[in-house]
């Protein structure tokens, strides 16, 4: 029932963490090169529709395929950028082996990595521009490096389909520059790419498709089309701010970065 | 400068299997210890060591000090199980652990009591005799600690991921689960070599202190397991040498494995001090704004 141009199919799709869904009834199709912004309050699914994608949340019903086929088979194919706060920050690591670990399901147990996953591994932190930092104590990198790190680690699977959570949450001004063009470039590689955001201009400046969740799929389509107020509004359940003609969301009240939105 | 002082008490054999003992645990700690602190596995690994007593006492019941390993060994591995099983569940897992550790406790103290000269039974059960560990004891303890660093080393990729990004790790391919499971059953075979040399109290210690002692000196992982394993080492040799002195020269017998303890305690503070210091007066300009600013 897939089709080959589709990244991702979801047909009356549910998800759960075991009790009721956390997001259900969600019917849409990602072809393949689009770059989608997920856009929704805190806890309306963003997070759970990602995870869903990877299959780490439940199926309840309806009927997903990722890149083909079920998100476990697409798993060696997809790199998926954590939310910083979810990792240790002053873990004891290089920058360079946090990238490393993106290499490490395909090095197995035992396996020295070799030189085809040393180019993949330099080829990513140039992509993000942190080959300079390469050598450094993750820990002693600011934070807008580590989550340029987190990203560098999830393209060295070579990702058909990059799935990002909050990539932009806290970042300065240059992080934010910086990671927009390694997403902009990706995008020019056919990279499809999927990111929850509260932030609208990132959509305008990476996505070329907007998915507005509240615990359902509200709208999915071009980004100026869709982010109209009415429907904007519809999914924050008016809780928005109008500034001229575009909607401003409310930042995520869990995460007190207030220079994140100019 | 005559070292005579710290390598004459080795010549007696039970000295010599005492250092073997505590060199062996020293280099299990730095590896298993490692990831205990990463993770923040301090209070599940408190867990772990009561829930070992239970297993040290009935072992020992059965069978004497010979029983003391197959004992332990059943109920740390029971217990690394339900551990895992509980910590996974999150929320009350807390309360979960310190209803696992009491209850194992006074179990155990409850069946070595029936025991006749109680007192002494559980005095080694609890602070250990590593000056009497036996030639077939130091072979268990030598093979129990290589297959918890086994364990941890053969899946040294899976924890250290693990460790650093459990979401990340997820959304790899791997399962927690047995990386958890593994992981656990290490601590507890750590503990269960540790807890007939240093006994079932003291070998909390061992588990926790080294890594500690590592993560203040170095932010570089290729340097932690060997720092921890030469500060667990060097509080082992300098505790048994102590002790050996102390007995000889002015007769009183202080238990080795709790000089073993307080020298590694000492080495944290001393090496706590020294980062203190360090820090102020190598980055004061930067930790200032982050200090006032942070808050």
């Amino acid at each position: 029932m897939s089709t080959a141009s589709a990244a991702i199919e979801l047909k009356n799709a549910s998800f759960s963490y075991g009790g009721a869904p956390q997001l259900s009834d969600v019917t849409v199709t990602i072809k393949k090169g689009d770059a989608v912004a997920l856009i929704g309050p805190n806890g309306s699914g963003k997070s759970t529709f990602l995870k869903g994608v990877l299959g780490l949340v439940d199926l309840a019903g309806g009927h997903l395929s990722v890149l083909g086929g079920s998100p476990r088979d697409a798993l060696s194919r997809v790199g998926y950028l954590s939310q910083l706060t979810e990792v240790d920050r002053e873990f004891p690591v290089s920058l360079r082996q946090v990238v490393m670990m993106g290499r490490y399901r395909s090095l197995g147990l035992m396996r020295w990595p070799s030189r085809r996953d040393k180019k993949l591994v330099a080829d990513a932190l140039d992509k993000v521009g942190l080959t300079e930092q390469a050598e450094k104590p993750f820990g002693e990198l600011s934070g807008g490096q580590q989550q340029r790190g987190l990203l560098a680690r999830a393209l060295t699977v070579e990702p058909q389909l990059l799935l990002l959570d909050e990539p932009f949450n806290g970042l300065d001004q240059a992080n934010r520059t910086a990671l927009l063009q390694t997403l902009n470039m990706l995008r020019t590689e056919g990279v499809t790419i999927v990111t929850s955001t509260h932030d609208l201009q990132l959509a305008r400046d990476v996505c070329n498709r907007v998915m507005l969740l509240n615990h359902t799929l509200i709208a999915y389509g071009p980004v100026e089309e869709t982010l109209r107020i009415s429907l904007v509004e519809k999914t924050f359940e008016h809780s928005i701010a109008h500034v001229g003609n575009h909607a401003v969301v409310p930042a995520a009240h869990e995460h007190d970065h207030d220079h994140d939105h100019e | 400068m005559d070292l005579s002082f710290f390598t004459d008490p080795f010549v007696y054999p039970f000295m010599s299997r005492a250092l073997i003992t505590v060199l062996v645990l020293a280099v299990a700690s730095g590896v298993v210890g490692l990831f205990i602190n990463l993770r923040n596995l301090e209070f599940i690994s408190d867990g772990l060591v009561h829930a070992v007593f239970p297993g040290l006492v009935v072992g020992f019941v059965i069978s004497g000090t010979d029983g003391l390993l197959p004992g332990a060994l059943i109920a740390g591995v029971i217990a690394a199980v339900i551990l895992t099983v509980v910590s996974r569940r999150g929320v009350g897992s807390d309360a979960a652990i310190a209803v696992v550790l009491a209850g194992s406790f006074s179990l155990g103290i409850v069946i070595v009591s029936r025991e006749t000269n109680y007192v002494s039974q559980l005095e080694q059960l609890l602070f250990g005799g590593v000056l009497t560990v036996t030639e077939s004891q130091l072979w268990q303890i030598i093979v129990v600690g290589a297959l918890a660093v086994l364990m941890v080393g053969l899946t040294w990729r899976r924890q250290l991921y693990l460790s650093f990004d459990p979401s990340g790790f997820r959304a790899s391919g791997y399962r927690t689960l047995p990386t958890e499971l593994l992981f656990n059953c290490a601590i507890a075979f750590l503990v269960v070599a540790g807890s007939q040399a240093l006994g079932n109290l003291l070998v909390l210690a061992l588990l926790i202190v080294p890594a500690a002692i590592a993560r203040l000196v170095s932010k570089r992982i290729g340097w932690l397991v060997p720092i921890a394993t030469i500060a667990a080492a060097l509080s082992g040799w300098l505790g048994l040498v102590t002790s050996f002195h102390t007995s000889v020269s002015a007769g009183l017998t202080p238990s080795p494995g709790s000089l073993i303890v307080i020298i590694l305690i000492a080495l944290y503070a001393l090496t706590l001090l020294a980062h203190i210091v360090v820090s102020r007066l190598i980055v004061p300009r930067r930790a200032l704004p982050q200090l006032s600013g942070g808050a």
